[in-house]
C-alpha cells in the first residue's frame, strides 16, 4: 500500500524558516506597537455606533485573545446585552431576571444549543469554541433577538458614540472585517487591509455602501403579539 | 357525622389551596378588571335580544362591567404548555363564567431555521391583526372592528392547528414566512349571527358553550355558535409573511364544511356552512405609527329541508393609530354588507362606522381608554321584524379603567 503522497514529501526547510522569521518578527512588532483607528460611518455619512471591527494581521501568527466569561442577562424579555463579542474558547453564562420563563435557542451552525431559563434556576455557561455569528432567539417570545459574535481575531471590538475603534496592535500588516447585525452590506464592502507601520498609526474610514435594515421597534410592549 | 364533613371539607380546601399555590408559583398568569362608564344611543343590543349593533344600548346604565379575566399559562415540561382564558362578561348568558381560548400547544425548538408548532383546543384561527394584546384584546381601540367583532361572536377553532415557519430572521435574512393548517368542528352555527343581525361591534367574545342573544327573542334566539351538526370536520389554511418586526401580512382560507341540509331536530338547529377568505395587513414604523388594513370575504349557507338560502358578506376596515410614549391615539373606519339569497332580503344588512379612541397606559397596572364609536346602517330585518326605519345611527361613547396583575406584566 503505498502511504498518502503528503507523508512523503519532505518537511520544507524553506517554509520552516520563513514561519520562524515571521514569528521573531512579530514578537519584535509587539514591542513597537501602533494605533489601529477605524472610523465606521453609515451610507449617509454618520458615525454607526456599536459595530463590531475585528482586526486579524496578515503577517505574523494569528492568535487569538484570551478566552473571556461573559453574561447575557433576560431582562424585561430582552437580552441583555443584545450582542456580545467574544474571543473562541469563551463562554457566555445566561441568567434570567426576568420573572418569566425564556428558552434560549440557536441553530447557527457555529454553535446549536437549546437553554430553558426557568425562575431562580442557574444553567451552566455555554461554551463558544468556533469562530462566527450566533443568532439567539426566545422559542416563547419571538420578538427577542440578540447576536454573539465569536472572533478568533486577536483585536477586537465595537465602535463608540463617534463611531470610532481603536486599539494598540503589533506593526505589520492587517485585514480589518466590519460586522453588525443589521448590515446589507456583504464581503469585500466590509474588509480593508491596513499597515500598521513605522509612523505607529493607520488610521481607515469604512462608509457603508447600503443602507442598514431598520432597527427593532422601541417601546413597543412585550405582551402584544409580535 | 358533621365533624367528619367538617374535616373533609377543610382537607378538601387544603388539597386545593395547596395545588392552585403550586401551580400559580409555576405558571405564568394575569387578571384584569375593566370597568367602564358607558352611553349609547343605540337600539336594544343584540346581545339582549334586540337589533342594536353595539354591545351597550341606551337602555343600560351608565356603569358597566367590560370585562373581568383571569389567564393561565402552564409549561408542562420544556415543549408542551397549556393555556386558559377566563372571563366574565356581565352578559346575560347561561353562565357568568366562560372561557374564551383553552388549548394545549405543542412548542419544540427551532431547528435549521424552521419551527413548527401545534395548538390544540379551542382558541382563534390567525386572522386578526388588530387583537394582538393578551385576552384577544386590541390594544387600539375597545370595541374591535366589524370582522374581529364577528370572530370573537361567532368564530373559534375547536380542533387542532399546526403551524410551520420559516425563521429567515434568525438565520441573516430580512424575511420569516409561515403556513398555518387547522382541523376543528364544533362551529356550525358560525354565520347565525351574520345571517339575523348582521355585522356588529362588540369586545364581549363568546366563551365556549355560550350564547348570543336571548333565548325567545328574534332573529338570535340565544344561538350557540359552538355546535357540531354532521359529521363533516372544517378547515383552513392560511399563509403569512413577515419582514424584520415591521410589516407583517397574512392570508387564510376558512370553510366549516357543514353540510348546509344537516338539521340537529333535538336541539332545534340547522348547520350553517360559512366560508370565508381574509387578507390583511400591519404595518408599524419606528416612530410610533401602526397601519393595518383587513378585508374579510365569505358566505353562509343553510339548506333545511329544500329551503336553501345564502349569505353573502364582506367587511373590511382601515385602521391608524399613533403612539406617543404611554399614550395611543386610534382611528378606524369599518364597511360592511351581508347580502341575502333565497330568502328575499331577509337579514340584508350595509353599514359603516367610525371609531376613534384614545388610550393611556398610566401605570403597568392602570390603563383608562376612552372610545366613540358611531354605526351607521341599513338592515332589512329592522325593517321587517320591527318595522322600523332601515336606515339608524347608532353612537356609543365608554370610558373604561381597567387594572391589570399578573406574574408578567402584560400591559408592558
Amino acid at each position: 500500500m503505498r502511504p498518502p503522497a503528503r507523508l512523503n514529501r519532505p518537511f520544507p526547510l524553506r517554509r520552516a524558516t520563513a514561519a520562524a522569521l515571521l514569528l521573531v518578527m512579530g514578537l519584535g512588532g509587539e514591542l513597537r506597537a501602533g494605533t489601529l483607528v477605524i472610523h465606521v460611518l453609515t451610507v449617509d455619512g454618520h458615525n454607526l455606533t456599536g459595530a463590531v471591527v475585528t482586526a486579524r494581521p496578515l503577517d505574523g501568527p494569528a492568535r487569538h485573545a484570551p478566552a473571556q466569561h461573559a453574561i447575557m442577562d433576560q431582562v424585561n424579555r430582552a437580552f441583555e446585552p443584545d450582542l456580545l463579542v467574544i474571543p473562541v474558547g469563551s463562554s457566555i453564562e445566561f441568567p434570567n431576571s426576568d420573572s418569566v420563563s425564556h428558552q434560549i435557542y440557536s441553530f447557527s451552525a457555529v454553535k446549536r444549543f437549546q437553554l430553558p431559563l426557568y425562575r431562580g434556576k442557574p444553567y451552566p455557561p455555554v461554551l463558544f469554541e468556533q469562530a462566527g455569528v450566533v443568532t439567539l432567539g426566545c422559542n416563547i417570545h419571538d420578538e427577542m433577538l440578540a447576536y454573539v459574535l465569536v472572533t478568533d481575531a486577536p483585536y477586537f471590538g465595537r465602535t463608540d458614540a463617534g463611531g470610532v475603534w481603536s486599539a494598540e496592535v503589533a506593526r505589520g500588516q492587517y485585514r480589518v472585517v466590519i460586522w453588525h447585525p443589521r448590515l446589507r452590506d456583504e464581503g469585500a464592502d466590509l474588509e480593508r487591509v491596513l499597515t500598521v507601520n513605522e509612523s505607529d498609526r493607520a488610521e481607515l474610514t469604512l462608509r457603508l455602501v447600503k443602507q442598514l435594515q431598520p432597527a427593532q421597534l422601541a417601546d413597543r410592549p412585550h405582551s402584544w403579539d409580535y | 357525622m358533621e365533624r367528619r364533613a367538617r374535616r373533609l371539607c377543610s382537607g378538601y380546601f387544603a388539597v386545593v389551596a395547596t395545588l392552585w399555590s403550586c401551580c400559580l408559583a409555576a405558571a405564568d398568569w394575569d387578571a384584569s378588571l375593566d370597568l367602564r362608564l358607558v352611553n349609547s344611543d343605540a337600539d336594544r343590543s343584540y346581545l339582549d335580544g334586540g337589533l342594536g349593533l353595539t354591545r351597550f344600548d341606551r337602555d343600560d346604565s351608565p356603569l358597566q362591567l367590560g370585562r373581568a379575566r383571569f389567564a393561565l399559562t402552564q409549561n408542562l415540561g420544556e415543549i408542551w404548555s397549556a393555556h386558559l382564558d377566563a372571563s366574565v362578561w356581565d352578559d346575560r348568558d347561561a353562565h357568568p363564567l366562560g372561557l374564551t381560548e383553552a388549548y394545549l400547544q405543542l412548542r419544540p425548538y427551532p431547528s435549521d431555521g424552521y419551527r413548527l408548532r401545534v395548538k390544540a383546543g379551542a382558541f382563534y384561527p390567525p386572522v386578526s391583526l388588530e387583537n394582538r394584546a393578551s385576552g384577544w384584546e386590541s390594544p387600539y381601540t375597545l370595541s374591535y372592528s366589524a370582522i374581529n367583532s364577528w370572530l370573537a361572536t361567532e368564530v373559534r377553532t375547536i380542533g387542532a392547528e399546526a403551524q410551520l415557519e420559516w425563521l429567515g430572521t434568525r438565520t441573516g435574512h430580512a424575511f420569516d414566512f409561515g403556513l398555518t393548517g387547522a382541523v376543528f368542528g364544533w362551529n356550525e352555527q358560525a354565520g347565525a349571527v351574520l345571517a339575523g343581525d348582521g355585522f356588529v361591534f362588540t369586545d364581549r367574545q363568546t366563551p365556549l358553550g355560550g350564547r348570543v342573544g336571548q333565548p325567545g327573542d328574534p332573529p338570535l334566539n340565544g344561538v350557540k355558535p359552538f355546535l357540531q351538526i354532521d359529521s363533516r370536520p372544517g378547515a383552513y389554511a392560511g399563509v403569512e409573511a413577515r419582514y424584520l418586526d415591521r410589516l407583517v401580512v397574512r392570508v387564510l382560507r376558512y370553510d366549516n364544511r357543514a353540510d348546509p341540509t344537516a338539521v340537529d331536530s333535538v336541539a332545534g338547529v340547522v348547520a350553517w356552512h360559512t366560508s370565508f377568505t381574509s387578507v390583511g395587513a400591519r404595518l408599524e414604523t419606528q416612530s410610533g405609527w401602526t397601519l393595518i388594513g383587513q378585508w374579510l370575504d365569505g358566505r353562509t349557507a343553510i339548506d333545511p329541508h329544500g329551503f336553501a338560502s345564502a349569505w353573502p358578506f364582506r367587511s373590511g376596515f382601515g385602521l391608524v393609530s399613533r403612539r406617543f410614549g404611554r399614550h395611543v391615539l386610534s382611528a378606524r373606519y369599518d364597511r360592511f354588507r351581508v347580502d341575502a339569497q333565497g330568502s328575499e332580503d331577509d337579514g340584508a344588512q350595509s353599514g359603516h362606522a367610525v371609531t376613534v379612541a384614545y388610550a393611556f397606559n398610566a401605570s403597568e397596572h392602570w390603563r383608562v381608554s376612552l372610545e366613540w364609536l358611531r354605526v351607521v346602517s341599513d338592515s332589512y330585518t329592522r325593517q321587517e321584524l320591527y318595522a322600523l326605519p332601515p336606515w339608524a345611527t347608532q353612537t356609543q361613547v365608554q370610558l373604561a379603567l381597567r387594572y391589570t396583575l399578573g406574574s408578567t406584566n402584560p400591559q408592558r
